[in-house]
């Protein structure tokens, strides 16, 4: 079947059995592969997108439920990694091996566009996406510093 | 060959490709701006070059070719940072690119000449070898252009000087080295340029960039092996025989010949490697051999993956099916622990004797699961077999071993042969024997003409493992006079792979009188293990230091001040250096809330048996378990002596990392054995920590003996961390634990509630 997508305030057409997660609608179908795939069932968050702003998990968002919808992946941050959160993460050398980075950052992004100023316990609510390289203390610190940089 | 490299010495620089795709970012942090390709694989062509390690382009790019995968450890950012110290170029002109693996073959063996058998591997990017090969390369291409500009200015080339990429002389002439390149490759000189010593570093140690493939992920335009896209490709999703050394009956094609986008199933038969016929394995070749599996060929993944899910298949399990569970193959474990070894790994002194005098004597049993790596990124590798090449695209931790397994099981000869070095999504050492790239080619060979890109769902993934081995481990000691121990004797036991590293070669049996080391080996395990970072380490780290802890308290001491009086003995001041400043700066002593404590533990990481080897790291872990045995981690110290560091941040992340990692496998991680089937498959049934419930980590650098090497940091950690946490809970709890992982034990204490 023929859907249609707005992907990063671009429609896309995608011919796929209506139940394709999403997931692989957009790295497999669209080339977006900057969504990961790391678990399949919704536990590691490696393929987080917003879906009108919400954070989800791609990889059981069926694909005929994303049609009329704004989603939004890592490419709609920034390109040139502009955005607050790329360059944070870049400063304070956040990422190492980076597979469940662009996840993390899609659930930072919503953290902070729901809580501007978030405490810790927001954080480990918001952000329980699994990086299996343990850079959780740098994502809590580079949230923090996002944070403020946000607000001035 | 080696005469293809000679003949190219002579010019150094090329005026060839432009530099496209280099990525220039501004960013506040000092120095962080050099880059890494976007698609991180060898795009060296036509060139020539004075060196294999560095090229230079005419638009100033300066490409420094790295051979050991990045792995989220740093290797890329080390290489830029060596050329950076030496040639004085703009950080920003720097990228990095993987060096590949035929090129080094047709090259007479340059890259992997450096660094040993290991060269390809993704290990320490801070050893002597590899830091003089970059420093010499990038000295020997400034003195050319040095001499080049001299020439052209009429004044001696030792009089200009060199920064920020511009040659500049004190008569007030300037210019950027890009004016000099075709003249400054062929110069000859008299003498190559010796690399600067450390004390005249400018950059190396005061500058610690961050890793340069950052801007890359955090736009997703870094290309891992699962982002390959190869015109034509299609997907496979795989199925291997559920019990290893099982083999395939049947499989029905018809039941999915029909569903969307299906092309193909492709059988694969089990097979062993041999030895290749002329190319030296680094890595053993057994670990690779192919099972029996099938491949669900289509023209997406999400069909390959519901054809394959509908596809019925019949296996033979094979003889690794008498494994009824778990607790038989422990049983198995245990029982040949207890016997008499096969093997001696250490002897000194008489041990019997010892005990025989009779006083304090203690004995105790330890067992650690088998383990998976669980890398954020699932197998998978890409392959295009045609009649007379291959071409295979791969996240390897290995890429000169996928190399060699690609060439082995095609029979294609070397020089048809391209592997291209992707991004990789954790490694811990499941990626490094080249298992999945071979089962990838096998299939690949079933479907030829066409880019097969083959995919492990994380089931499949976490299912065919290379596991952390089931080991288990029987332990006696005495404890003399003085109430350190006189007698130490250690049996291991696991199945076939598993390693006794961390157990005859540390610094504690090394410093008794008395010691007995012996290992056996449990032949019919079916389970194929594999390195887990810090393999075997991270197993006998556990026994040792938590038995230690056993014999600190049946002497009545404090345990960290019995493992300085055990460790003074030791001729590595090290170690103890690290448990004084772990007393100091972890609070150690001072006093905590009923139902805290803090637990003690070290170990070394690679000394081989040797003081002033490898990493010596420590770590004291606080702790809080509830009376109905709930556990908090509230705080890890980790103080560790790796000599020097070479760039102080990347080893901060890295520790921390490591640390996580460490508390995580004590912690959490177990993989079941039913009727030879491993049963756990996804992160649901295989918990890893999460944000919320990190601790807090200190990470102290005070330690440091200032000893002439950069040692390793990523394995370190996850010996000691496990055992200190152990030890803590048994302060809180008087329960000693002593199988992994922690979250099976019922730690309630105090009555309860």
């Amino acid at each position: 079947m023929a859907f249609t997508l707005n992907i990063n305030g671009t429609d896309m057409e995608v011919e796929a059995a209506p139940e394709t997660p999403l997931l692989w609608a957009l790295r497999d179908h669209l080339g977006l592969t900057g969504t990961k795939f790391g678990c399949g069932i919704a536990q590691c968050g490696a393929c987080t997108v917003h879906v009108d702003g919400v954070a989800m998990r791609s990889c059981q968002f069926p694909v005929e439920a994303a049609v009329g919808s704004q989603i939004t992946t890592v490419e709609g941050l920034d390109q040139d990694g502009q955005h607050v959160l790329q360059k944070v993460w870049t400063e304070m050398n956040v990422p190492q091996c980076g597979y469940c980075q662009s996840g993390m950052l899609m659930a930072v992004a919503s953290l902070l566009n729901d809580i501007p100023e978030p405490t810790d316990a927001d954080i480990d609510l918001y952000v329980d996406n699994i990086c299996r390289c343990g850079t959780y203390p740098r994502v809590r610190a580079a949230i923090h510093k996002a944070a403020e940089l946000m607000k001035a | 060959m080696t005469e293809r490299f000679k003949l190219s010495r002579r010019g150094f620089i090329t005026a060839m490709l432009g530099a496209g795709g280099a990525l220039v970012m501004g960013l506040s942090r000092p120095a962080v701006a050099a880059t890494v390709n976007a698609e991180p694989w060898d795009s060296f062509g036509e060139a020539t070059s004075f060196t294999p390690w560095l090229r230079m382009d005419n638009d100033g790019k300066v490409t420094v070719y790295v051979t050991h995968p990045d792995i989220g450890n740093g290797p890329l950012t080390q290489a830029c940072a060596y050329v950076r110290e030496e040639l004085a170029c703009r950080w920003e002109d720097i990228r990095a690119e993987y060096a590949a693996p035929e090129r080094n073959e047709a090259l007479g063996g340059v890259y992997s000449e450096v660094g040993g058998a290991l060269a390809y591997f993704s290990g320490r990017s801070t050893s002597e070898p590899r830091r003089t090969a970059y420093m010499t390369a990038a000295a020997g291409a400034r003195e050319r252009l040095k001499s080049a500009a001299g020439e052209a200015w009429g004044v001696a080339s030792a009089e200009i000087t060199v920064s920020e990429g511009m040659l500049s002389h004190s008569s007030g002439r300037s210019a950027p080295f890009t004016e000099f390149l075709s003249v400054a490759a062929a110069v000859t000189l008299a003498e190559e340029p010796k690399p600067k010593t450390r004390e005249e570093w400018t950059f190396l140690t005061k500058v610690d960039p961050a890793k340069i493939q950052i801007p890359e992920i955090v736009t997703g335009k870094a290309i891992y092996g699962m982002d390959i896209r190869v015109p034509g490709m299609v997907y496979a999703a795989l199925r291997q025989s559920p019990v290893m050394g099982g083999t395939l009956v049947s499989y029905d094609f018809e039941a999915i010949r029909h569903m969307p986008g299906v092309r193909a199933v492709v059988e694969v038969k089990p097979t062993e490697p041999g030895e290749p016929d002329k190319m030296k394995a680094v890595f053993p070749l057994g670990p690779s051999a192919v099972p029996a599996a099938v491949a669900v060929i289509a023209d997406h993944y999400w069909q390959a993956r519901t054809a394959l899910d509908a596809l019925p298949v019949v296996w033979d399990d094979g003889p690794g099916a008498k494994w009824a569970n778990t607790e038989m193959m422990n049983d198995a474990a245990m029982g040949a622990a207890r016997k008499a070894g096969d093997n001696i790994e250490l002897s000194v002194g008489d041990v019997e004797a010892e005990f025989k005098k009779g006083g304090k004597i203690l004995e105790a049993e330890y067992l650690t699961p088998y383990c998976d790596q669980v890398q954020m990124e699932p197998l998978n590798c890409t392959v295009k077999v045609d009649k007379d090449s291959v071409e295979v695209w791969t996240p390897s931790q290995h890429t000169q071993q996928v190399f060699v397994v690609t060439v082995q099981e095609t029979g294609v000869a070397p020089e048809k042969v391209k592997v291209h070095q992707t991004f990789v999504g954790g490694g811990f050492g499941r990626r490094v024997y080249g298992d999945d790239s071979r089962v990838a080619v096998a299939v690949a060979k079933g479907y030829p003409g066409v880019p097969v890109h083959v995919i492990w769902s994380r089931e499949e993934s976490v299912r065919q493992g290379r596991y952390r081995p089931l080991m288990g481990a029987h332990l006696k000691a005495r404890l003399g006079e003085d109430g350190l121990p006189s007698a130490l004797l250690a049996r291991v036991a696991g199945g076939p792979g598993f390693f006794t590293r961390g157990l005859a070669d540390t610094a504690l049996p090394l410093v008794l009188p008395n010691v007995q080391i012996e290992s056996s080996v449990v032949r019919d395990f079916h389970i194929k293990t594999g390195p887990l970072r810090g393999p075997g380490f991270n197993s006998n780290c556990f026994f040792l230091e938590s038995f230690l802890d056993d014999m600190a308290r049946a002497a009545g001491e404090d345990p960290l001040d019995y493992r300085i009086r055990i460790y003074e003995k030791w001729e590595d001041e090290g170690w103890v250096k690290i448990l004084k400043v772990l007393k100091e700066k972890s609070g150690w002593g001072s006093p905590l809330p009923k139902g805290q404590a803090r637990g003690v533990a070290i170990g070394n990481w690679g000394m081989g048996g040797k003081p002033h080897h490898g990493t010596t790291l420590g770590s004291v872990v606080h702790a809080e378990v509830s009376n109905s045995g709930k556990l908090k981690v509230h705080r890890i110290d980790v103080a560790f002596d790796t000599g020097r560091v070479m760039n102080k941040d990347a080893v901060q992340v890295q520790l921390e990392g490591g640390a996580i990692f460490g508390l995580n496998l004590a912690l959490n991680e177990k993989l079941n054995v039913e009727h030879g089937r491993i049963v756990e498959g996804n992160y649901d049934e295989y918990p890893v920590i999460r944000m919320g419930d990190t601790p807090e980590i200190h990470v102290h650098f005070e330690a440091l003996t200032d000893h002439e090497r950069y040692d390793e940091i990523g394995e370190p950690p996850v010996g000691p961390v496990g055992p200190a946490l152990a030890n803590a809970i048994f302060e809180i709890t008087g329960k000693r634990l002593r199988t992994q992982p922690f979250r099976e034990h019922d730690l309630s204490w105090g009555g309860g509630v």
